[in-house]
């Protein structure tokens, strides 16, 4: 627990204050009495000029203190987020202390609930300064479910109250129960964002509570562990394609590095698309049971339309990092390994028999994506004098034409989202992992292929020397599909490259806000486009070439 | 090496105009344009991807422009020399 002068103390007197104040609520509402009611006003007017006091010092940290490090600054946000909604509960005991006032019989009350919402309001409160100070998951976890018994609780006498108002008879004690039990239930909410907050104070990540209970279940059911308590829980990333993941270890881990073997990968999403990745996982692990990770837990949602996987963590580095931070040497190698690797991927699980490749239609799948970012990323038609400038509709539908004529070969299974960072290379083993595999199918080879090349190519990195890097990770993997191709007599690879070049070009510009980096990879998938339309009459496709400088910046 | 640099604002007429844009396209054919200011010389030097953009005009009070923007970079095209990159980063 890391410490910050004052807050701390502030902190902990705002919690026992609130605690207090619920303590008092509960005795006035049992027998009203002008003295407690006295108490509980002036202790507001001190918990309001506490949070001020709290939040004053948390901004002038956060603004003030450059040394902190992303834990401590989660930290202090988090001790922000529990004070606005501990003051925000302090105001709700207020306002049920003063409906009392209105109540025409004070001991109307007493044939409802309220005493079981203020147990669990009790009980979450106590959790907070322990569940924070010792980052203690379960009592996080155990806050914010009060949120949900709260509400059952509010639903229960707003539902009984309705049906009581009917008989014409104690409305004002009825309406004035129904406003008690309403804050009760405003109260619940202002709970589940402390439970909320200190969850981000421990994970140093926002995540939702269902997603926590979807991973209890999938870690019980593959009995890693039976509570979240003894699970050290790190996001480590959050991917582009809708998925959360996070990395599950052991809390002993850090004591027993070799344990982290046991590391895993928590990943939750839509069902089809968890359901989907699994079989595929299976299908990778029965051709090349060392290349993908195995699932150790699954968890369906059928309700929720919900998936959650427990994958094993991969030991190794992204080839990204590899590019971008290892000696020259060292990425000579681990793109050795990953030609290789591929090389055996495609030869073993290679198909003969043509097939028609979906490059335009899939580029046609993320036009509304792209051009949400990028609305100018649509050309209508234009005229320079002589010169017709085609419009990105006509290049579309001409490019598709093209496709038809020219189907692939034969079939192999591909990633499906070859992307650079979903490549794990480890030096130890000599191995690289394939991750994120949810769009694995029997394809193209050159899907993979124009997909690894624009990866590499759209990382925006411009400073020449780490730019030169990237260039050669393009030129090396570009020369092993060229020999891939002459070897297997792929005679018109260079044009369907050109098309499966020219959709990775378009679609990358939906993740880039650098207009300019955006722009130009936009102008190299219409580029490649005019080519083959300009080479459609001559309608030869073994003799296009595809414009190798296409692939560097 | 400091940025080179040269600049040129006229009057001309449209035949005098025809003459330029002519040896322009002699350049592009031939790949290099070469630019002099006062005995200083700049080789420009346009092959492989270049980027075009042309930009029109017209006001209501007549006031006209044409811009012809083309832009390259001349590592530009497979500026990839194995073996010699100059960075090492530790891990």
């Amino acid at each position: 627990m890391y410490t910050f002068e004052g807050i701390d103390e502030n902190f902990k007197f705002i919690v026992m204050d609130v605690d207090a104040q619920a303590r008092t609520a509960r005795a006035f509402i049992e027998s009203p009495e002008a003295g407690l009611y006295r108490k509980i006003a002036s202790r507001d007017d001190y918990i309001d000029n506490l949070k001020t006091i709290i939040e004053n010092k948390c901004y002038a940290r956060i603004n003030g203190d450059k040394t902190l490090d992303p834990a401590q600054l989660n930290k202090i946000r988090a001790i922000q987020v529990i004070c606005v909604n501990l003051e925000r509960i302090a105001d709700f005991l207020v306002n049920i202390v003063r409906q009392m006032g209105f109540m025409e019989d004070q001991a109307f009350i007493h044939r409802y609930l309220w005493r079981d919402s203020f147990d669990v309001i009790q009980e979450s409160l106590g959790h907070i300064l322990d569940g924070f100070r010792k980052e203690n998951m379960s009592k996080a976890l155990s806050i914010c479910k009060a949120e949900n018994v709260l509400d059952k609780l509010y639903k229960e006498s707003f539902d009984r109250i309705m049906l009581e108002l009917k008989s014409g008879q104690n409305i004002q004690d009825l309406v004035t129960t129904l406003f008690i039990f309403r804050y009760f239930e405003r109260i619940g909410d202002s709970i589940l964002n402390i439970g909320e907050a200190i969850i981000f104070a421990i994970i140093g990540e926002r995540i939702k509570i269902e997603q926590f209970e979807a991973l209890q279940r999938t870690l019980s059911k593959s009995g890693f562990s039976e509570s979240v308590a003894e699970i050290d829980f790190k996001a480590i990333w959050g991917t582009r394609s809708g998925c959360r993941i996070g990395r599950v270890g052991r809390h002993d881990s850090e004591a027993n590095p070799a344990s982290d073997r046991q590391s895993s990968i928590y990943k939750e999403g839509s069902l089809e698309k968890i359901r989907q990745e699994k079989a595929n996982i299976e299908r990778w692990k029965s051709l090349f049971p060392g290349l993908v990770a195995d699932v150790f837990g699954f968890h369906e949602d059928e309700e929720e339309g919900k998936g959650a996987m427990l994958v094993e963590f991969l030991q190794g580095c992204t080839l990204d990092e590899v590019v971008l931070t290892s000696e020259e040497e060292f990425m000579r190698n681990a793109l050795f390994v990953l030609e290789q690797t591929v090389r055996h991927t495609w030869t073993a699980t290679l198909r003969p028999g043509t097939f028609a490749t979906g490059y335009m239609s899939q580029l046609r799948k993320r036009l509304d994506g792209v051009l949400r970012m990028h609305p100018e990323f649509w050309r209508l038609p234009q005229a320079l004098g002589r010169a017709v400038v085609r419009s990105t509709e006509d290049l579309l539908a001409e490019c598709e034409a093209v496709e038809q004529d020219i189907p692939a070969p034969f079939t192999v299974f591909v990633h499906g989202d070859f992307n650079i960072n979903n490549i794990v290379y480890n030096h130890e083993t000599q191995q690289v992992h394939y991750i994120d595999l949810y769009r694995s199918k029997d394809y193209d080879y050159l899907q993979d292929a124009a997909t690894f090349l624009v990866s590499n190519f759209r990382m925006p990195i411009f400073e020449p020397a780490l730019r030169g890097r990237i260039n050669l990770s393009i030129a090396i993997f570009h020369d092993f599909v060229k020999s891939f191709a002459a070897e297997r007599g792929d005679a018109t690879y260079e044009a369907r490259l050109a098309l499966a070049l020219s959709r990775a070009f378009y679609t990358s510009t939906r993740f880039e806000l650098n207009h300019r980096f955006a722009k130009e990879m936009f102008h190299r998938s219409a580029y490649l486009m005019e080519k083959i339309v300009d080479h459609k009459d001559a309608g030869d496709w073994e003799a296009f070439r595809l414009p190798e400088n296409i692939l560097y910046l | 090496m400091a940025d080179e640099k040269f600049i040129y604002d006229s009057l001309q007429d449209a035949e005098s105009i025809t003459q330029f844009i002519a040896t322009l396209r002699d350049g592009f054919e031939n790949g290099k344009i070469s630019l002099l200011t006062n005995g200083e010389e700049i080789v420009l030097s346009p092959k492989g991807l270049l980027n075009f953009s042309v930009k029109a005009k017209r006001k209501r009070d007549g006031e006209s422009k044409l811009s012809i923007k083309i832009a390259w970079k001349e590592s530009r095209g497979g500026a990839v020399i194995p073996g010699t990159s100059p960075i090492r980063i530790e891990s």
